[in-house]
């Protein structure tokens, strides 16, 4: 489906330990980021309380207004059942947010396991669960969430623990590679010897220093979920009908192509703003902390 | 769509860079070489042998390589001479004589014979046992116990006992005759296209699952039946069936002229039938006959639908006209029955399918069902929710369900894997479910309902109560078991009658076969089981 | 040097049996049973048969054995190269292969291939002119979903200009591959020429005078075209991804369609061969770009841990 880069894998770069309140300072600075934010955070807004910004229901059908153009009645047009295609989009934020947070939460608890146990104990440990990383990394990702899929069935739950188990891979080796870094830090060696226990030393030190590149991975991730659950929604394996993840509008939107390119390119759209937008915040953040 | 012109500039620059090398070509194939579009091909059993295909748009394929006894006239639902010039049936409607043409051969030389004729039969016979009854064939071979050559052209069949399909099933594509010596092969062999040899107008040159079918042109022919103007040679060298999977593609490759016939599944919309008749291509439409798109209940104790007044209140509070039209376009037809309206002997039941909203509220209302405060009924706590899976077969369930919100029944639709999808039914978790079967017979309809034939026992034992079986299965022995034309008449007529007012099927939508056709093919004709038929048909 | 080649080849084959043993548990633990399956893709009901019937068709397609021994079995075929019988399609999975492996690898090479050049060009201009408009360009191109990019180029393409068949080209499938490979191809070269253009001997090369354009060219891409050839085997696998839902779309006869449908009718031996083909590739490619590394960049020593070198890499989603 898609790949990113997750940037934030920084072996050598040792961020800065800044004051907490100046870092967010120059974030008010950069419009771009305001913007997608912005964007964020109104998309958040939509999906938990869409009846402020729509006033006609998702599932209400007017066989006497089907398949019209966007119009300020309509922002995004009508369906082939003459529902309002801006209220359907609405509605259907709830079902892929909560997707996309069941696989960031698989992702991030599985990964950070991983990486943890992997980064704190390594040798043959390391090894081994490093191995099993190359194995996931290996089979190709839509193939595996297919057959879980498959497995476990059609259903927003079942596609966000698919793309879920696809992103693990990516956690554990950014949350490896940070208790490496943070393992060797001085100061982490001084707790040591002055006689700290691993346990301590890793709530104390390792997880909260390791925990900014994984949240910067996790907002760059919410992207790459929300394309994988659109993408497996598109192959029909989505919610059932009438509720309709974003995925799904797409797809059903597309034997419309010719006559009512809005059913599918307007979703399409919507959903490619967010992605951005989540990716622009990602790319910001790192470049703060760098 | 204005928006996307910076980016098509973009893109196409590109495009330059790629373009050089690849041969892309934007047109269909010259003027003797046919290309027609189907949806994919079945997902799970590709098969192009005549006996075991059910796939209809295979068996459209069938038609033009593989000729049958008789045929079938699309206009009357009358069976005429074919590969037999004449036929008898014996009084006891168990033996059926068959005089065949002279001088027909395979397209590998060998005649096409009494003899031939006589293996195809026991051919069937044993592939309904190799695959213990899973070839779709066997529907049309109920009863048969054999044939014999009694000349060279003279066939006898003889059955157990009579069935009044039989004639009709001599005209289907599932019983074409083939070069028996396919059936030395396995039937999974078979299925690929192994030893597949027709009488037809083309020759099966390969057939590759998924990918596509070539059929090419057969020197010589000249036994057209009687419904073709053209009797001899195909004026096509070559037909190219393919399989795209997407409808918008579909329908824009017709438009873009990348194909000559695009064939779909279910009928187009009406923004591509707009699309396409704006283009200059033509549309043409024609029922399929055999079961129409129904709804069949689980009448099973405890289920709600095992009350036959919610049965009624369900069809009550369908509003097929607007379906039809939503759906599929204003002058789409309007469903009238169990089956579509060209199955011979098919009887309209317009009235009692009426709409009738507050009809339906009466009912449920008397059957106990109240209204409840989220809009949808209950009876004694338990919500009237009626579970209903939908394939890719499925069209309009979201309007369905809207529809019967309005009355206050909670339509739940459920999307199933294909590995649910094989022992849901059995399972009997659903409400209501779909199955349709194509066949110029109402007969078709049997192997849907009556349990000791059907497809599915457990759905043609949970479609009606004990009783309700029991009549059914009484109307097809009186309406099959018989030589008397108006006994079959009558008996079907009833029968028609039965399963609407018992609420056995509750139809949605005629199913109606679409084919886009450009305005460079001539000669475009259905057969009467709505299949491709290409003898006509030239390429300008 | 013979004693890491070996060891790398080692893990790569282990890799390669692991994911094929992960696959096959998935599947053979899906909650249906093949012969229901099959019968129904027939037409037919189980509940039609009768228990020897059931029996006998479960005998024939080896149902009848503990999962242990299918394994064994599946896997003992596997290093003979016998990949055994479609379920559904009742032939050789290897001539499934070898007639639908054609159309997915001239796809995907030239799906790498476009990529790599826009990539690389589009990573060179961004770096080159610091506008930020370009750094930000591959972050769109990433950001839509394939399927999407793929109807808007049919409808755009196909349908309102004629200029490229919908189905069957391939020129509009590469296109939407390489909008998302060279994406993420740019997006990491960008990064890695950021970090060589700030290193010390690219000052020191400016401040002797050397034009701007030439350091960049001279130094800086071949410093960071490097790093980014560790991510070769992420894009390959990436274009053979894509070809799941790029196939299906433009209906090319490729692996990818052959796998999609092959899942969706739990068609096991098929799916199974599938994902050893596709992880092989992923892998070989991997130990291919691990093995030569070392030798173009000789400040690397071979003794460092191979997953190193392709750490600067992660997150390859699905």
């Amino acid at each position: 489906m898609t790949a990113t880069i997750a940037e934030p894998v920084d072996v050598d770069v040792a961020p800065p330990l800044v004051r907490p309140g100046s870092r967010w300072i120059p974030l008010v600075r950069r419009p771009l980021f305001l913007i997608a934010a912005f964007y964020v955070v109104f998309v958040l807004a939509s999906a938990f309380w869409p009846k402020l910004f729509t006033s006609y229901g998702p599932i209400d059908t007017d066989p006497g207004s089907v398949a019209l153009a966007p119009s300020l009645d309509h922002l995004f047009g009508t369906d082939i059942y003459g529902r309002d295609l801006w209220t359907r989009v609405l509605y259907g934020s709830p079902l892929t947010i909560k997707a996309t947070l069941i696989a960031l939460g698989i992702a991030v608890v599985a990964g950070l396991a991983l990486g943890i146990v992997s980064g704190f104990f390594g040798s043959i440990t390391d090894s081994i669960l490093m191995r099993f990383v190359d194995v996931l990394l290996a089979i190709p990702g839509l193939l595996l969430a297919l057959s879980i899929v498959t497995a476990l069935g059609y259903g927003t739950i079942p596609v966000a623990v698919a793309v879920g188990v696809g992103i693990v891979p990516g956690f554990a080796r950014t949350t490896r590679a940070e208790v490496l870094r943070v393992k060797t830090l001085p100061y982490v060696e001084a707790a040591r010897a002055g006689g700290a226990s691993w346990t301590r030393v890793l709530l104390r030190h390792i997880l909260p220093n390791s925990w900014g590149p994984v949240a910067v991975l996790a907002v760059l991730d919410a992207g790459v979920a929300i394309i994988a659950i659109a993408s497996l929604s598109f192959l029909g394996f989505g919610a059932a009908p009438p509720a309709a993840e974003w995925g799904t509008l797409i797809a059903d939107g597309r034997n419309y192509l010719v006559t009512s390119w809005w059913l599918s390119l307007l979703p399409g759209l919507f959903v490619a703003l967010l992605v951005l937008s989540l990716n622009h915040i990602s790319k910001t953040l790192q470049e703060l902390t760098r | 769509m204005k928006i996307t012109a910076p980016l098509a500039v973009a893109a196409a620059a590109v495009m330059a860079l790629t373009a050089c090398g690849s041969g892309d070509d934007a047109s269909a194939g010259g003027s003797g070489n046919l290309k027609v579009s189907f949806w994919p091909d079945n997902p799970s059993f590709s098969c192009i042998d005549p006996f075991q295909v059910y796939w209809i748009e295979h068996r459209s394929i069938i038609r033009n390589f593989a000729d049958s006894l008789t045929d079938q006239d699309p206009e009357t639902g009358k069976i005429v001479p074919w590969l037999a010039q004449s036929w008898e049936i014996s009084e006891d409607g168990k033996t059926y004589t068959f005089k065949l043409r002279d001088g027909v051969t395979f397209s590998n030389g060998k005649k096409l014979d009494a003899q031939a004729v006589a293996d195809n039969a026991a051919g069937w016979i044993a592939t309904v046992k190799a695959t213990n009854g899973a070839a779709f064939g066997a529907s049309y071979v109920q009863g048969l116990t054999g044939a014999k050559a009694v000349d060279p052209l003279t066939v006898q069949f003889q059955l157990s006992k009579p069935n009044s399909s039989f004639l009709q099933a001599t005209s289907t594509t599932n019983l074409a005759i083939t070069d028996p010596a396919e059936f030395q092969l396995s039937p999974a062999d078979r299925c690929a296209g192994k030893g597949v040899v027709g009488s037809g107008l083309f020759v099966l040159d390969h057939y590759t699952p998924k990918v596509e079918t070539v059929l090419t042109k057969r020197a010589g022919y000249a036994w057209g039946s009687e419904l073709v103007q053209n009797k001899g040679e195909a004026k096509l060298d070559q037909v190219t069936f393919n399989y795209v999977a997407e409808d918008s593609v579909r329908t824009g490759n017709l438009i873009s002229g990348a194909t000559d016939i695009a064939w779909p599944r279910n009928p187009f919309t009406p923004q591509d039938t707009a699309l396409i008749a704006k283009s200059g291509d033509k549309v043409e439409k024609r029922a399929l006959p055999g079961v129409a798109y129904t709804l069949f209940a689980n009448t099973a104790p405890g289920k709600p639908l095992a009350d036959p007044a919610v049965r009624q209140a369900l069809i009550k509070a369908i509003d097929l006209k607007t379906y039809a039209s939503t759906i599929f376009g204003p002058d789409y037809p309007v469903v009238q029955g169990a089956f579509n309206s060209t199955t011979p002997y098919f009887k309209p039941e317009s009235a009692k399918l009426a709409y009738d909203l507050p009809g339906a509220q009466k009912l449920l209302d008397e059957a106990g069902w109240t209204v409840g405060g989220n809009g949808f009924r209950a009876k004694a706590g338990t919500e009237l929710k009626l579970e209903y899976p939908i394939t890719q077969y499925s069209a309009g369930a979201e309007l369905l369900q809207a529809q019967l919100k309005q009355a206050g029944i909670n339509l739940e639709l459920r999307t199933l894997t294909t590995a649910q999808q094989a022992t849901y039914t059995t399972e009997g978790a659903y409400d209501l479910a779909n199955t349709y079967f194509t066949r110029a017979d109402p007969g078709a309809l049997q192997f849907i309902l009556n349990p000791d034939v059907a497809n599915s026992k457990a759905l043609a034992q949970r479609s009606a109560s004990a009783a309700g079986v029991k009549q059914i299965q009484t109307l097809f022995a009186k309406a099959l078991e018989t030589t008397d034309e108006k006994q079959t008449g009558q008996a079907y007529a009833d029968l028609q009658d039965y399963l609407i007012d018992e609420g056995v099927t509750i139809p949605l939508f005629e199913r109606v076969q679409n084919a886009g056709v450009s305005d460079k093919v001539q000669g475009f004709a259905f057969t009467s089981e709505s299949f491709l038929r290409l003898n006509d048909v030239t390429k300008g | 040097m013979a004693r890491y080649v070996l060891g790398r080849i080692g893990q790569a084959v282990l890799v390669l049996w692991a994911a094929y043993t992960l696959t096959f548990a998935i599947l053979y633990l899906l909650p249906s049973d093949p012969m229901e399956l099959q019968l129904a893709a027939a037409g037919v009901q189980p509940d039609s048969l009768s228990a020897e019937q059931v029996a006998a068709i479960k005998h024939q397609f080896g149902l009848d054995q503990p999962i242990w021994l299918q394994y064994w079995h599946h896997l003992a075929g596997l290093l003979r190269g016998d990949f055994g019988t479609s379920l559904t399609q009742q032939v050789p999975v290897s001539q499934l292969l070898a007639d639908r492996i054609g159309p997915t690898l001239l796809l995907s090479v030239s799906a790498a291939t476009v990529a790599l050049v826009l990539g690389s060009a589009l990573a060179y201009l961004a770096t080159f002119t610091r506008l930020t408009f370009l750094t930000r360009l591959p972050a769109l191109g990433a950001s839509f979903p394939q399927f999407f990019v793929a109807l808007f180029l049919i409808q755009f393409f196909s349908f309102q200009l004629g200029w490229f068949p919908a189905t069957g080209g391939l020129v509009m499938p590469v296109i939407t591959i390489a909008v998302l490979a060279s994406s993420v191809l740019a997006q990491v070269l960008i990064r890695s020429f950021e970090e060589t253009l700030s290193q010390p001997y690219v000052t020191t090369a400016r401040a002797k005078g050397l034009s701007r354009s030439a350091v960049h060219l001279r130094h800086a891409f071949r410093n960071a075209a490097l790093p980014a050839m560790t991510i070769l085997g992420v894009i390959v696998g990436l274009t053979v991804t894509s070809s799941i839902v790029v196939e299906t779309v433009f209906t090319r006869e490729g692996i990818g369609k052959l796998a999609q449908e092959a899942v969706l009718s739990q068609d096991v031996p098929v799916v199974l061969a599938v994902v050893t083909v596709a992880a092989a590739v992923f892998v070989l490619v991997n130990l291919v770009v691990d093995l030569l590394y070392p030798l173009l960049d000789p400040r690397i020593s071979h003794t460092r841990p191979a997953a190193a070198s392709v750490a600067s890499v992660e997150g390859v989603a699905l």
